[in-house]
């Protein structure tokens, strides 16, 4: 039997994916379902419900956990993206040698170990920490609780995520051509009307990748909230451990991280959407 | 005229002190735990160490845990980002460069690794493993560590192959170069900064994971970022920072020699699926 090309070509395209796919099936798509199967699992019980669901929502430990968790990675995720544009938007269209340096240095983070990042934070926001010991020398001597608290958390999220989504949003901004901002500024566009008409429209995509990507790093993290988070509320990333090793209650642990995998699944959607569309 | 020179100079200033915002937020928690690596006696209210030190350098290395975990670690992370590479590469060109059923399907389930909780994901997979008896085993740490690397590795190169033109293979093959030819010394060499960037992300990626390590290689196990949670918990805070610094120089190390490939383009192509 004679094949044509374009039967072989799709053959060969699936051979060369398989072998990635199979992994990615046995370590992340099994355990996937394996989890949503454990979630409907009820804790106290035996038989198939959504019984660990309602106890997520309706136990006030929990409650708080969740919109403590959704207050954090909003909040994280808003303060990167604004952040982070104003850095590409200035490492765009600015010169001289602070824009090569931030050029140059805001790499780094994304490369350091999230255990090492996390402890220099602590040892540089701490109580006594660097920072408290540098403001004295100038005279400052009130110092606010930053690591075990809310503030610390955000305050990670952001070390983690800005150089992240600055390093996507300038490498979309490179596409902005001179000559638009150029002539629009000549049209005596301000600054404002330059951003929403030609910088955002022009990188609107790329903002979607990095809302999708810091929206899911700081949902499910672990390792920052461990060690600088606060006792209560927590959240759900570190909740859904202790859960686990220290009640072991499976079941609702499973459904925990089925829930962040329900939230990030929006996220996921739109950002599929998106990368959809062509232009 | 003046007006002009007023506000260049105010301009500087703001520029300036941006600068020192930026040094100050992102590098000085790092440089904080570079000097406390080198400080003897370093206590509050001080704003730099009373004395300096080295003897904690000492200590750390003349543990023997601490230097199998940094030989483990390599070992660990030079395996994952070969089988990465094997595994991942041909499905990046598969996608950049051959269209067949379900090929975005397959392309963006690779989200998949992202988008479930890491913890709750582990927790799941050592449910698995102890299925197939591979807790406590050298192949399942691999493929735990395989969870974080897939996606960067299938991504990342297939932008690379993507923004190679086809042009320029068409007119080698024009030439007379058969496809194979053509794939190692066109295709190949202009992907290569990508494939480069994706496995040094691989690398960290398999240096510094500790969670499902700790879940998946418990006891024998031991890897670098493992002995550091034990490190922190137990030992004065030099120590941390001693330990920091080690596991810190290989990033540093790859991130110099491996500078020219490093560029915001080639990284973010990767998260842009078309």
């Amino acid at each position: 039997m004679m094949m044509n090309a374009s039967v072989k070509k799709g053959i060969l395209g699936l051979a060369l994916v398989i072998p990635s796919f199979l992994i990615l099936f046995f370590v992340v798509i099994v355990p996937i379902v394996y989890a949503i199967r454990e979630s409907l699992i009820d804790e106290n019980g035996s038989g198939f419900g959504l019984a660990n669901y309602i106890r997520l929502f309706t136990e006030p430990t929990m409650r708080k956990n969740i919109i403590y968790t959704l207050n954090v990675t909003i909040v994280s995720t808003l303060l990167s993206l604004v952040i982070s544009y104003s850095l590409a938007v200035y490492l765009r269209f600015g010169h001289g040698w602070v824009v090569k340096w931030i050029n140059r240095l805001y790499f780094i983070p994304m490369f350091v170990p999230g255990v090492i990042a996390t402890y220099g934070l602590i040892t540089m926001y701490g109580n006594h920490g660097w920072l408290s010991r540098l403001l004295l020398l100038i005279g400052i001597d009130t110092f606010p609780k930053i690591i075990y608290d809310y503030n610390g958390l955000v305050l990670a999220n952001l070390w983690f995520n800005i150089p992240f989504a600055t390093m996507l949003l300038s490498s979309a901004l490179a596409a902005v051509p001179n000559s638009v901002i150029e002539s629009a500024r000549d049209a005596g566009a301000n600054i404002g009307q330059l951003f929403f008409r030609f910088v955002l429209p022009l990188s609107y995509k790329t903002m979607w990748v990095a809302i999708t990507f810091i929206f899911m790093g700081v949902i499910g993290s672990f390792t920052a909230p461990f060690l600088i988070g606060a006792n209560s509320p927590q959240v759900l990333g570190v909740a859904m451990q202790q859960v686990f090793s220290n009640y072991q209650e499976t079941h609702t642990a499973s459904a925990m991280a089925v829930l962040m995998f329900l939230l990030c699944s929006v996220m996921g959607y739109f950002y599929i959407r998106t990368m959809g569309k062509e232009g | 005229m003046k007006w002009y020179v007023q506000a260049l100079g105010k301009r500087k200033v703001v520029e300036f002190l941006l600068l020192i915002v930026f040094v100050v937020f992102f590098l000085g928690p790092l440089l904080n735990l570079l000097i406390l690596a080198v400080s003897g006696k370093w206590q509050y209210p001080a704003a730099l160490p009373q004395s300096w030190s080295l003897q904690w350098w000492q200590f750390v290395l003349s543990q023997d845990d601490v230097l199998q975990s940094i030989s483990l670690s390599f070992l660990i992370a030079t395996v994952v980002t070969v089988c990465s590479i094997i595994v991942c590469v041909p499905a990046a060109y598969a996608f950049a460069r051959i269209s067949f059923p379900l090929s975005k399907w397959f392309l963006f389930s690779f989200l998949l690794t992202h988008a479930f909780p890491k913890m709750g994901l582990y927790v799941s997979i050592a449910v698995l493993f102890y299925k197939f008896g591979l807790m406590n085993t050298f192949v399942g740490i691999v493929l735990i560590h395989m969870v974080n690397t897939l996606m960067y590795m299938t991504w990342i190169p297939a932008s690379a192959f993507r923004s190679v033109h086809q042009a320029q293979e068409e007119s080698a093959r024009d030439v007379g170069a058969g496809p194979l030819r053509v794939f190692w010394k066109i295709t190949f060499p202009m992907a290569f900064p990508g494939i480069m960037v994706a496995s040094i992300f691989t690398f960290l990626a398999s240096l510094d994971e500790a969670q499902g390590t700790l879940l998946v290689g418990i006891p024998d196990f031991k890897t670098m970022p493992i002995i550091m949670y034990s490190i922190i918990a137990d030992y004065p805070n030099t120590t941390g920072a001693v330990f920091s610094v080690i596991l810190t120089l290989p990033t540093v190390i790859l991130l110099v020699a491996a500078r020219k490939f490093v560029s915001a383009d080639v990284l973010s192509g990767g998260f842009q699926v078309k």
